[in-house]
C-alpha cells in the first residue's frame, strides 16, 4: 500500500511540523527555572512524528516512483466512501442532539435508526434491541447510581 | 497469624449474605466489563452507593469482586468483539480474536477465563502473606525506579508494534504529545489545553481507551458489513474439538505463571496499572517463546499472558494499599473512599485494629476467585451468545454503550466529540496499519513517566552519581538500552514484525 | 433564541408558577448535587454523605455528579450556566474560586455564584515522616540550614509560600512536583524528601506514627492535631484557607436559597455526616452562613493575589 503510506505518513508528519510551529510555541506554556520545561516532552513527541512520518511517506514514494504509480487513484470507490463515512456522519448528528436530548429519551432512537439503516426490517427485534439496553442504562444509572444527567 | 481470627473470619466469609453479595459483585462486574464502553471506575463508582447498605466487610468484598469480574469480564468482548471492554484486555484481543475467528471461540473464553481465575488465586495469596510484612518493599521504589521501569515499559511495548517499526513510533510520537495534554504538573499552567477548561486534567483517558478500541472498531465493522456480511460473525458451532484440552491446559501454565509474576510485580508498584502489566506479560511471553511468529494469529499463549497479568494486578494492586495505604492504581484508590463511607482507614492499622475484617476480606478475595470461575465457565455459553447477535444488530448496540459511558463520566457533549475524534483516529490507524496498541500505551505512560523523571532529575540535583547507589534503577536503565538496541537492531534489518494487531 | 436563555425563560416561568406557597413544598423533584472532583477523594466521600443528610432533611432524592477537571474548574464553569432554581449545586473547596482563576484563565469569577453555607473546614498541613531526625517545622528550618532540603508540592499555592520562607531563611530548597496526595505519601515514607504538603492525606498515616505533621498552613489551629502550630503562630505571614461549600449559581430565589441552608444546617449537625467527616477524613465540621462565607471567599482572594504576586 505504497498510496496510503505516502498520504498517512505525510499527515503525521504534517501533524507533528504544525505541533511544532504552532502548537507548542503558542499553547505549551514554558517555565525557564525547570530543568525538564513544559515544552521539552511535546516537542520530543512532535519531532518523532515528523521524523518517523518523513521516513514512511518517503518510503512509499520510492515504490511509488519505482512501480510508476501516481500519488493519487483515478478509480476513487466513491459509494464504498460513503459507506465508510456514514457511521461518523450519524454519531456526530447523534452527539448534537444529544445536547438537547437526554439520553434515556434518545437512546432508542439512537439504536433503531442504525439497524434501520443497517438493514433490520424485523420491527419486534428493533423495538426489543432498541429499548432494552437503555431500559437496562436507565435502571444502572438512575437507581444505581443515581445520576442526574443520563 | 492469628488463628482465632482467621476462623471467626472464614466462618464470617463463608455465610449465605456473603455469598450474595460476592457473587453479586463478580457478576456486575461480569456484565459492565464485557459490555465495551462501560469501564471498571464507571462500575465501581456506580456501586459505592449500593455498598451503603451492607455489612463493612461484604461491601468491600463486593466491590473487589466487582472490579476481578470487570478484569475478567473484558476478556469476552475482546475475543468475540475485537473490542475490549477494558484498555488492559487490548492485548487480549491480539491473539483472542484472530482464535474465535479461527473457529475456536469456547477455546479462545476457556483459556481466558482460566488465565484470569489463576493470575486471580495466586495473586490474592501472594497478598495475603506478602502484603503486611513486605509492602514497604515498594517503598524502595522511589522516582528514579519508577522512572526507570516505566521507560523501559515505553521501550519494551513500543518494540512489540505490528508493521512498520517507523509506523509504530509515529503512533508512539502522537500518543505521548496527547498524553502530555492538561495542566503543567510543576507550574500548574494550562499545556496544549487550546484555552479548554476539560482538558485541564489531561485528554480524559476513558474517552481516549473507548474511542480507539471499542468505538472505531464498531465503524470497522460496520464498513465491513457491506463487503462480508455472512463471515462477520464468529460462529459458535457445535464444534465438538472446541474446548481447551489437558495438553493445551499444561502448555500454558508457565505462562500463566509468567503473567501473574509480572502482573504482581506491577501491581505491587503505586502508579503502574492493568494495562502496563499486560503489555509487559504478552511481550515478554512473545520474546520468550521459540516462535514469535504466531502471535498475533490466535496464539492461546497470548491470551494467557495477557489475561493473568491483567488479573494479577487486581488483588497485587492492594498490597500497597493494605501494607501502606497507598492506593496501587484508580480502582483502588476508589476503594479508599469506599472504606472511608464505612468508618474504616486502610492501612497498616487495619491488621492491628481490625484484623477479623482483613482476614474476613482476604478470604472474601479467595471466594469471589472461585464465584468468577463457575459464574464463567457455566455462564460462558451464555455470553457467548452474543456472537450468534449478527453483527448489524451488536453494533448500534455497542455505540449506543460507547456514548453513555462516556457521559456516565460527567465530561458531557465536550467528553462525546473528544470521543468521536479519537474513534476516527483509531479507525484511521487500524485502516492504515499504524500500531494503536502503542499510541494507547504511550498515552497512558508519557504523564507517569514524565513526572517521576522531574522528580528524579530535581531530586538528584542535577548529579548522576546518585544512580549508583539505586541497582534497581540501574538494572531497569539498562534493560531499556537494551531493547533500545533491539530496536534499532529490528528496524534496519527487514525483519517480521513479532506481533500484529489484528487490523483486519 | 439560544439553548441556555430557553432554558433560564422556563425556568423564570415556572418559578413564578409556583411562587406562592413556596416554602416547605420545595424541591418537588430530585436535586443534583455537582463534585468537581473524581469519585473517591475526599471532596466526593464527604458529598455523597452530604447529599444522603440532604435527602433526609429536604424529601427528595439528592442526586451526585462528579464532573472532574482543573481542580473543579470544569465544575464551577457548568454550574454557572445551569438554571438559577436551586435543584442544581455544587459541594466542594473554594480554591478554584480564590486561587485557580489567579494562574490561569477561566470562564467565571467570585460573583457568579453565592456561598450558601460551609459545613468543613479544608486541611493544609505541612508532613515530613517519622524516620526524619527532625519534627516540628522549626526543626526543619533549622536543618535546612545546615544541610540541602527537599520539599514535594502538590499546588503552586502551597510552592509558592514555601518558596518564599526558604527564601527568608535562606535555605537550599529543591521543590518536586507530585501527582496529588496519592503520589506524596510514597516520596516521604520512602524519605526521597524531606517534607510535604498534605491537604487530607496525612489523616491515613499519622494515626500509625508514620508521618508527623510540622506544621499547619491554615489559619488556625486543627483540633484533631492540638499541639501542632499553625505558619502564622510561627511567625510567618502566610496561610491558606479552604472551606467545603455548598454554592448555587448568582440568581437563586431567596426561599431556596433557605431551604438550601437549613438542609447543609441540619447536615453539620447530623452524626452521620460528622462520624464520616471528621472521624475519617479529619475535617473538622462546622457551620459557616451565607454572610460570613461571602466575606471569607472574597478576602482569601485578596490575600492570595498577594502572595502568588510577591514571587
Amino acid at each position: 500500500m505504497p498510496r496510503s503510506d505516502f498520504w498517512s505518513g505525510l499527515a503525521v508528519a504534517a501533524f507533528g511540523a504544525l505541533a511544532l510551529l504552532w502548537m507548542i510555541p503558542n499553547y505549551a506554556g514554558s517555565n525557564p527555572f525547570a530543568q525538564m520545561p513544559p515544552e521539552l516532552v511535546p516537542s520530543i513527541a512532535a519531532w518523532i512524528m515528523v521524523v518517523c512520518g518523513t521516513i514512511v511517506a518517503i518510503k512509499g514514494a520510492v515504490i511509488m516512483i519505482r512501480n510508476r504509480m501516481g500519488p493519487l487513484t483515478r478509480d476513487l470507490n466513491w459509494p464504498g466512501i460513503g459507506w465508510a463515512l456514514w457511521p461518523f456522519a450519524y454519531v456526530g448528528a447523534a452527539i448534537w442532539v444529544m445536547s438537547f436530548v437526554k439520553l434515556t429519551w434518545f437512546g432508542p432512537v439512537l439504536i433503531g435508526g442504525m439497524l434501520l439503516l443497517l438493514g433490520e426490517r424485523r420491527w419486534w427485534m428493533i423495538l426489543g434491541c432498541s429499548v432494552v439496553p437503555v431500559a437496562l442504562l436507565y435502571l444502572l444509572s438512575v437507581y444505581l447510581m443515581r445520576v442526574g444527567v443520563v | 497469624m492469628d488463628f482465632s481470627a482467621v476462623g471467626a473470619a472464614a466462618s464470617e466469609a463463608f455465610t449465605l449474605a456473603s455469598f450474595i453479595g460476592i457473587g453479586g459483585g463478580v457478576l456486575l462486574g461480569y456484565i459492565v466489563g464485557v459490555i465495551p464502553g462501560l469501564s471498571r471506575s464507571v462500575a465501581i463508582s456506580i456501586a459505592i452507593p449500593l455498598t451503603f447498605y451492607m455489612s463493612p466487610f461484604i461491601a468491600i468484598s463486593f466491590l473487589i469482586g466487582l472490579s476481578k469480574g470487570t478484569a475478567a469480564g473484558s476478556a469476552v468482548s475482546a475475543i468475540l468483539l475485537n473490542a475490549p471492554g477494558e484498555a488492559s484486555s487490548a492485548a487480549t484481543a491480539l491473539d483472542g480474536y484472530p482464535m474465535a475467528k479461527k473457529g475456536k471461540p469456547k477455546t479462545a473464553l476457556q483459556v481466558g477465563l482460566l488465565a484470569s481465575v489463576i493470575g486471580d488465586i495466586l495473586a490474592t495469596i501472594i497478598l495475603i502473606f506478602v502484603a503486611i510484612p513486605f509492602a514497604r518493599v515498594a517503598l524502595l521504589f522511589g522516582p528514579y525506579e519508577m522512572a526507570a521501569i516505566l521507560a523501559f515499559a515505553l521501550v519494551f511495548i513500543a518494540g512489540l508494534s505490528g508493521g512498520s517499526i517507523f509506523k509504530g513510533l509515529a503512533a508512539g510520537g502522537l500518543g505521548i504529545f496527547l498524553g502530555t495534554v492538561g495542566l503543567d504538573n510543576q507550574t500548574g499552567l494550562p499545556r496544549l489545553t487550546f484555552g479548554y477548561t476539560e482538558l485541564m486534567d489531561g485528554m480524559p483517558l476513558i474517552a481516549v481507551a473507548i474511542g480507539t478500541l471499542a468505538l472505531s472498531e464498531m465503524f470497522v465493522q460496520s464498513e465491513k458489513l457491506r463487503y462480508d456480511r455472512a463471515g462477520m460473525s464468529v460462529e459458535l458451532k457445535n464444534d465438538r474439538s472446541d474446548h481447551i484440552t489437558w495438553p493445551l491446559f499444561r502448555s500454558i501454565i508457565p505462562t500463566v505463571l509468567r503473567g501473574t509474576g509480572v502482573g504482581t510485580f506491577v501491581g505491587a508498584l503505586p502508579g503502574l496499572g492493568p494495562s502496563v502489566g499486560s503489555f509487559m506479560s504478552y511481550g515478554m511471553t512473545v520474546k520468550a517463546s521459540k516462535d514469535p511468529e504466531s502471535f498475533g494469529k490466535g496464539n492461546p499463549k497470548g491470551i494467557a499472558a495477557s489475561e493473568s497479568a491483567d488479573n494479577a494486578v487486581i488483588p497485587a494492586a492492594l498490597i500497597p494499599l493494605f501494607g501502606l495505604g497507598i492506593p496501587g492504581n484508580v480502582s483502588a484508590a476508589l476503594l479508599i473512599g469506599a472504606f472511608a463511607i464505612h468508618g474504616i482507614t486502610v492501612g497498616p492499622l487495619l491488621l492491628r485494629d481490625n484484623p477479623e475484617l482483613l482476614y474476613s476480606i482476604f478470604a472474601g478475595m479467595i471466594l469471589a476467585s472461585l464465584i468468577m470461575l463457575a459464574l464463567g465457565w457455566f455462564g460462558l455459553m451464555i455470553f457467548a451468545q452474543i456472537t450468534k447477535v449478527p453483527p448489524h444488530v451488536v453494533i448500534p448496540i455497542v455505540i449506543f454503550f460507547c456514548l453513555a459511558g462516556m457521559m456516565l463520566q460527567g465530561y458531557g457533549t465536550f467528553g462525546l466529540v473528544i470521543l468521536i475524534a479519537f474513534a476516527a483516529l483509531g479507525y484511521l490507524m487500524k485502516k492504515y496499519d499504524y500500531s494503536f496498541v502503542t499510541f494507547l500505551v504511550a498515552f497512558i505512560i508519557t504523564p507517569m513517566l514524565e513526572l517521576n523523571l522531574r522528580q528524579s532529575i530535581i531530586l538528584s540535583r542535577g548529579n548522576w552519581e546518585i544512580l549508583l547507589n539505586r541497582p534497581i534503577a540501574l538494572f531497569f536503565i539498562v534493560c531499556t538500552l537494551v531493547a533500545l538496541v533491539a530496536l534499532a537492531v529490528r528496524t534496519f534489518k527487514t525483519g517480521k514484525p513479532v506481533a500484529n494487531a489484528p487490523a483486519d | 433564541m439560544n439553548r441556555r436563555t430557553l432554558i433560564a425563560t422556563a425556568a423564570a416561568i415556572g418559578a413564578t408558577m409556583a411562587a406562592p406557597a413556596f416554602a416547605q413544598d420545595w424541591p418537588t423533584r430530585p436535586l443534583t448535587m455537582v463534585i468537581g472532583f473524581a469519585p473517591g477523594g475526599s471532596t466526593d466521600i464527604q458529598g455523597r454523605v452530604l447529599a444522603n443528610v440532604m435527602e433526609e432533611f429536604l424529601g427528595q432524592p439528592v442526586n451526585v455528579v462528579n464532573q472532574p477537571g482543573g481542580g473543579s474548574a470544569v465544575a464551577f464553569t457548568r454550574l454557572k450556566n445551569t438554571a438559577a432554581d436551586g435543584y442544581t449545586f455544587l459541594f466542594g473547596g473554594t480554591t478554584a474560586l480564590t486561587f485557580t482563576p489567579i494562574i490561569t484563565p477561566v470562564e467565571y469569577e467570585i460573583d457568579d455564584f453565592e456561598y450558601l453555607a460551609a459545613v468543613a473546614l479544608g486541611q493544609n498541613a505541612i508532613v515530613t515522616s517519622a524516620e526524619q531526625p527532625f519534627e516540628t517545622f522549626d526543626e526543619i528550618i533549622a536543618h535546612g540550614k545546615e544541610n540541602q532540603m527537599t520539599y514535594a508540592q502538590q499546588t503552586p499555592l502551597d510552592e509558592a509560600i514555601i518558596r518564599a520562607i526558604a527564601e527568608e531563611e535562606g535555605l537550599d530548597l529543591a521543590i518536586v512536583p507530585t501527582g496529588g496526595g496519592g503520589g506524596m505519601a510514597p516520596l516521604v515514607l520512602g524519605r526521597e524528601v524531606d517534607f510535604a504538603y498534605s491537604g487530607g492525606t496525612h489523616a491515613q498515616y499519622t494515626p500509625t506514627g508514620e508521618m508527623v505533621v510540622a506544621a499547619f498552613m491554615s489559619a488556625e489551629r486543627s483540633p484533631f492535631y492540638p499541639d501542632t502550630p499553625t505558619l502564622m503562630e510561627l511567625g510567618y505571614d502566610y496561610s491558606i484557607e479552604d472551606y467545603r461549600t455548598v454554592i448555587v449559581p448568582q440568581g437563586v430565589p431567596d426561599e431556596v436559597k433557605a431551604r438550601l441552608m437549613e438542609a447543609a444546617e441540619y447536615a453539620s449537625e447530623s452524626q452521620a455526616f460528622k462520624d464520616i467527616t471528621e472521624g475519617n477524613t479529619f475535617f473538622p465540621v462546622v457551620y459557616i452562613g451565607q454572610e460570613e462565607m461571602e466575606a471569607s471567599v472574597r478576602r482569601i482572594r485578596a490575600a492570595t493575589e498577594e502572595v502568588m504576586g510577591s514571587n
